[in-house]
């Protein structure tokens, strides 16, 4: 299934806390359904990102990890 | 068995057990926990700021400044080297579960990093303690000062969220722009982390081996202090975001981890003081004032308050730096040299003029249990635990203090 990505937010090179400090605040800023794909390097992200989800309600439709050591997470707003 | 368990083999999946996944962090706090009562059994509890304070002093020693010619080395500096290999305890488990890299974040990150790692070693000195000495393993030793110094950690952590927040929404580009990420692990051709960090876990084995003759406690707080960085890593265990979660995106799950650890720490550590463990030719009643510092009241408030802010504006408190410079997060370099260069400096200058002009009595030692009995000591710090794990719960499901 295709997915419209409705907004990006880069967040490599940031670690703990600025990565879900601006996911959180942009997601807020977002409607519902709407998907956001964010790319960051914080390892931390990776087990903070789905915790999160999880608590908020929001979905997280996909991870994976590229080239270079960048994850890439795809949110739904919920 | 599934096809793919079948063709990783036996010591293959004891790998993955380990280095796959991210451990939930209560697990990671139970096992640190265990550990700081084993450093308590040897000799003395878990502490950060004095290692790093002697990572400073032997700098500055070596560059011949400041009357720090003939501090003591680094190599004979149990706390020192208990720093040195939880660093290295992060490297090894970030390299074997390919986590491992050079992450340079923007310059503004760099920045931070470094202010926050200075004002944690003002914090430190002053407060005497950090997040490590006067709070994980001061709290279990039913330190009062403990409680003060905690007290003052939320309030900075609090405030330092607000500036956060308020740099995000104001100069979002500071937090923004080039940003390099070297040495990944991605893929097959990152597989020689998964070989370089066998080789250095041989190495600090070696290391602690070559001790065991003379110096024997050293041995072991190489091993402990490489045991808890890779537990820290893999369990991605920090004190700031068991004090800063909750008022940021409501999760709890780095607070229970951080309340796991205390609430083992607690046994652990009134066992030893009530029975005198360990006590050696020392007084039963220097056993028991272990990690009971000179910081009741205002010290412990002020201390901590400068300490939380610190911490939340580096991202790291002191293991929690510690262990992100292990994984290769330059931030956190950053906040390692401005709590190391700054400690000394500290020590040196600012703080004994400070305390000089204060009253007497703000460096007092409040032992817990000298007013409450053991049964009513190990009661308070329960209850206090307790009413954080209720109140982080409770934050979780409503949202009452979440900023998001």
């Amino acid at each position: 299934m295709e997915i419209t990505i409705n907004e990006t937010l880069d967040c490599k090179g940031l670690s703990c806390p600025m990565p879900m400090m601006k996911l959180a605040k942009t997601m807020k800023g977002m409607n519902a359904d709407e998907v956001l794909e964010m790319i960051g390097t914080d390892p931390g992200t990776k087990s903070d990102l789905p915790r999160w989800c999880n608590k908020s309600g929001n979905v997280l439709l996909d991870e994976s990890e590229l080239e270079g050591g960048i994850f890439r997470f795809i949110i739904q707003k919920k | 068995m599934s096809a793919n368990e079948k063709k990783t083999g036996i010591l293959g999946q004891l790998h993955k057990t380990f280095f796959a996944k991210h451990w939930p962090v209560w697990l990671g706090g139970i096992v640190l926990g265990t550990l700081n009562i084993l450093l308590f059994v040897i000799k003395s509890p878990w502490g950060a700021s004095g290692g790093i304070n002697n990572w400073g002093e032997n700098v500055f020693g070596l560059m011949g400044i400041f009357g720090l010619e003939n501090v003591k080395p680094l190599s004979t500096s149990f706390y020192g080297m208990l720093c040195v290999f939880l660093v290295i305890g992060s490297f090894i488990a970030a390299l074997l579960s390919k986590e491992f890299a050079l992450r340079i974040p923007p310059i503004g990150e760099l920045i931070k990093g470094f202010i926050g790692g200075s004002l944690m070693a003002l914090g430190a000195t002053f407060g005497i303690g950090c997040t490590i000495g006067a709070f994980f393993s001061g709290m279990p030793a039913m330190s009062g000062g403990a409680i003060i110094f905690t007290i003052g950690l939320f309030i900075g952590v609090i405030v330092a969220l607000k500036y956060l927040m308020w740099e995000m929404d104001k100069f979002p580009g500071f937090s923004s722009g080039k940003s390099y990420n070297l040495l990944a692990g991605t893929g097959k051709s990152g597989i020689w982390q998964k070989y370089l960090g066998w080789i250095v876990l041989i190495i600090t084995f070696t290391v602690a081996y070559l001790y065991s003759d003379g110096n024997k406690i050293m041995s072991w707080f190489i091993i402990i202090g490489m045991l808890m960085g890779l537990i820290s890593q893999r369990s991605r265990f920090c004190i700031v975001k068991a004090f800063r979660d909750p008022f940021m995106t409501g999760e709890a799950d780095g607070s229970v981890g951080v309340m796991a650890g205390l609430m083992i720490g607690l046994f652990g550590f009134t066992i030893i003081k009530y029975f005198g463990i360990g006590i050696g030719d020392i007084p039963l009643r220097a056993r028991e004032m272990t990690w009971v510092f000179p910081h009741f009241l205002f010290r412990a408030l002020i201390g901590g308050f400068v300490f939380g802010l610190g911490m939340t504006i580096a991202g790291g408190c002191a293991v929690g730096t510690l262990w992100r410079v292990g994984e290769g997060q330059v931030k956190l370099w950053a906040s390692a040299l401005g709590f190391l260069l700054i400690s000394p400096i500290s020590k040196l200058f600012i703080v004994p003029p400070i305390v000089a002009a204060l009253p007497p009595n703000w460096d007092f030692k409040n032992y817990l249990p000298d007013y409450l009995g053991y049964p009513g000591a190990f009661a308070l710090v329960t209850l206090l635990i307790l009413i954080w794990y209720v109140f982080v719960k409770w934050n979780e499901k409503t949202g009452r203090f979440s900023a998001y």
